[in-house]
């Protein structure tokens, strides 16, 4: 055994030297001042105490809750459109004979992308004459996507989903294939059909997996900010419809210089953000 | 054994109307950036609009391309992307192996504390310290340079877990070897364990490259001069550029293919490393 001296404790601290000089610097002191600041008005020269004042600005502005509003709303329906169909796909994947590799990268080629190349070729994909509208044109469907506030917000959906369906088929996949075989095979020898065999073993054992995805789903979807940007600019254009929490942050802070207020705001997402973790991780019974 | 071999003869229709209808979502994931190369090589794209959408070039010019790199933004963006990227990696890895280390094999008082201080910070957002960090790195005049960007990888509390992981596999016995031959901690480390981390230091080299070099709020806080533009910031320039739906759909989509088609030539050709680390990062018990 080696023995635990004085000195021997004090390298350790040398080993975790640079974490704790990164958590200091980016971690404890923005977090704490970040909450100070949220009770001044701020411009980040001039500052003044202005105690729960910007809070209470913040919750009173219909902006914030349109921002609110549009985040929950295109979360919720990118997790329920790609985490079924995700699924599915990696359990098609899964099962064929050839191309498991291709078809991998097939779907996780969107993924690998910037989101602000993805976004850019997508102002075109969904321009009245562009690419969706052409498929769509198959149903005798046409909309304008980015023109009109309910189907901007199903624009970001259609991108969002198709940007991250990749992810949820490739950890899908790698989870499905932890499943030992043998746990099949029994199944079928005690006279299982396929279905009864994916009901009763896959779902199941694939519990947490459904749960990362909506525990992490969540977290990414409240932060959702780089391809509304692009797609909507600073405003969250047409008529605030793609204007995010984040949105609403950076647009106060960067765009206003309005620091105090920005500072609030980021609390109510981190207060949101957190709540949202503890509800799903209890509602999902996912196991940390 | 027959049984077995019916039942395989049986799927096979199934199998290959699978592999179809895989192969047509497949070509859907990427459609977009098919046509997004056919009109970064159309010459007239910026004067007559590229629709209704086609797949052919009908007059194949590297036209757009010249204007995209004519103001040499681009080259200089793709420098300054890789210099972050290469230094947040470089940043990243000296600082979770070392913690990993520290928290997988040391003994010291604070341990659990530290340790559960790093998996807390998996949850607090960048938006809820943006203004702050923004602030302190302006408070000593380091907007639009490239520190604000690399440092904040010192802490990474995923590759610190990964890291840890790592380390708790490998056996005790290692150090104690070393230990007895006289060698302190530091040489331990980098003589001995650091070597046998190759595979967990290409995931986290992966992640971290992939993460540094699509960023985009942090930058886009940080970089504002024309110089510093790292790539997506760079590409957001452009996409804000020309009024509403009259953007020069060429020159855009020229500057979006190449933002894309680097990561994707990379990405084909580790692709087997890079889902391997996706797929680990979201693995149950990681």
């Amino acid at each position: 055994m080696i023995p635990k001296t004085r000195n021997s404790q004090a390298v350790w601290y040398l080993f975790l030297l640079p974490s704790l000089l990164g958590i200091i610097l980016f971690m404890l002191y923005p977090v704490f001042e970040s909450f100070r600041l949220s009770f001044f008005s701020s411009n980040g020269t001039i500052e003044k105490y202005v105690g729960l004042s910007n809070y209470k600005f913040i919750l009173s502005l219909d902006v914030f809750w349109k921002a609110v509003f549009n985040t929950f709303y295109i979360a919720f329906f990118q997790l329920l459109i790609t985490i079924p169909i995700g699924f599915v796909i990696a359990c098609a994947i899964n099962n064929i004979k050839w191309g498991k590799n291709l078809f991998k990268v097939l779907f996780y080629i969107p993924n690998v992308t910037s989101v602000v190349a993805a976004a850019m070729v997508f102002m075109f994909v969904l321009h009245p004459q562009g690419l969706l509208n052409n498929f769509f044109g198959i149903f005798g469907m046409s909309v304008a996507w980015l023109s009109k506030p309910n189907s901007a917000r199903w624009a970001a959906i259609i991108f969002g989903s198709w940007q991250s369906i990749g992810f949820i088929i490739i950890i899908a996949l790698a989870n499905l294939q932890a499943i030992p075989v043998d746990y099949y095979e029994a199944a079928t020898i005690d006279g299982s059909s396929k279905l009864q065999s994916f009901r009763h073993i896959t779902i199941p054992l694939m519990k947490g997996t459904f749960s990362f995805f909506i525990v992490m789903g969540w977290i990414n979807g409240l932060q959702r900010f780089t391809d509304v940007y692009i797609l909507g600019g600073l405003q969250g254009s047409p008529a605030r419809s793609l204007h995010t929490l984040v949105g609403f942050i950076f647009e106060r802070g960067f765009g206003g210089y309005e620091f105090g207020i920005a500072s609030a705001a980021s609390y109510i997402l981190l207060f949101l953000i957190l709540f949202f973790t503890y509800l799903n991780v209890r509602t999902t019974e996912m196991k940390i | 054994m027959r049984d077995a071999k019916r039942g395989k003869k049986k799927i096979v229709p199934f199998d290959i109307l699978a592999f179809f209808i895989l192969l047509i979502l497949g070509i859907i994931m990427i459609i977009p950036f098919v046509w997004m190369t056919v009109v970064s090589f159309e010459r007239y794209a910026n004067i007559q609009p590229p629709f209704p959408p086609s797949f052919k070039i009908r007059n194949p010019s590297l036209f757009n391309f010249k204007l995209a790199f004519e103001n040499g933004y681009i080259l200089r963006a793709y420098f300054n992307s890789f210099i972050v990227s290469a230094s947040s990696v470089v940043v990243c890895l000296i600082s979770s192996t070392l913690a990993g280390y520290a928290f997988s094999k040391g003994r010291f008082k604070g341990k659990k504390l530290l340790f559960y201080l790093i998996l807390a910070t998996l949850m607090i957002p960048l938006e809820t310290r943006l203004i702050p960090m923004y602030m302190m790195f302006n408070k000593i005049n380091m907007v639009n340079s490239f520190l604000p960007l690399i440092l904040p990888y010192m802490i990474e509390g995923f590759q610190i877990m990964l890291s840890k992981q790592f380390f708790d596999h490998l056996p005790d016995s290692l150090r104690e070897a070393a230990y007895i031959d006289g060698s302190g901690e530091f040489r331990t480390f980098f003589n001995i364990f650091l070597p046998l981390t190759g595979p967990i230091t290409a995931t986290m080299c992966i992640l971290t490259f992939m993460a540094s070099w699509n960023s985009f709020l942090w930058p886009l806080v940080m970089l504002t001069g024309a110089k510093s533009r790292t790539v997506p910031i760079l590409m957001a320039y452009y996409s804000f550029t020309g009024e509403g739906g009259t953007r020069w759909a060429g020159l855009t989509m020229s500057v979006a293919f190449l933002g894309v088609i680097p990561v994707i030539v990379v990405f084909l050709f580790l692709q087997k490393y890079i889902i391997r680390s996706i797929a680990l990062s979201g693995l149950k018990g990681e």
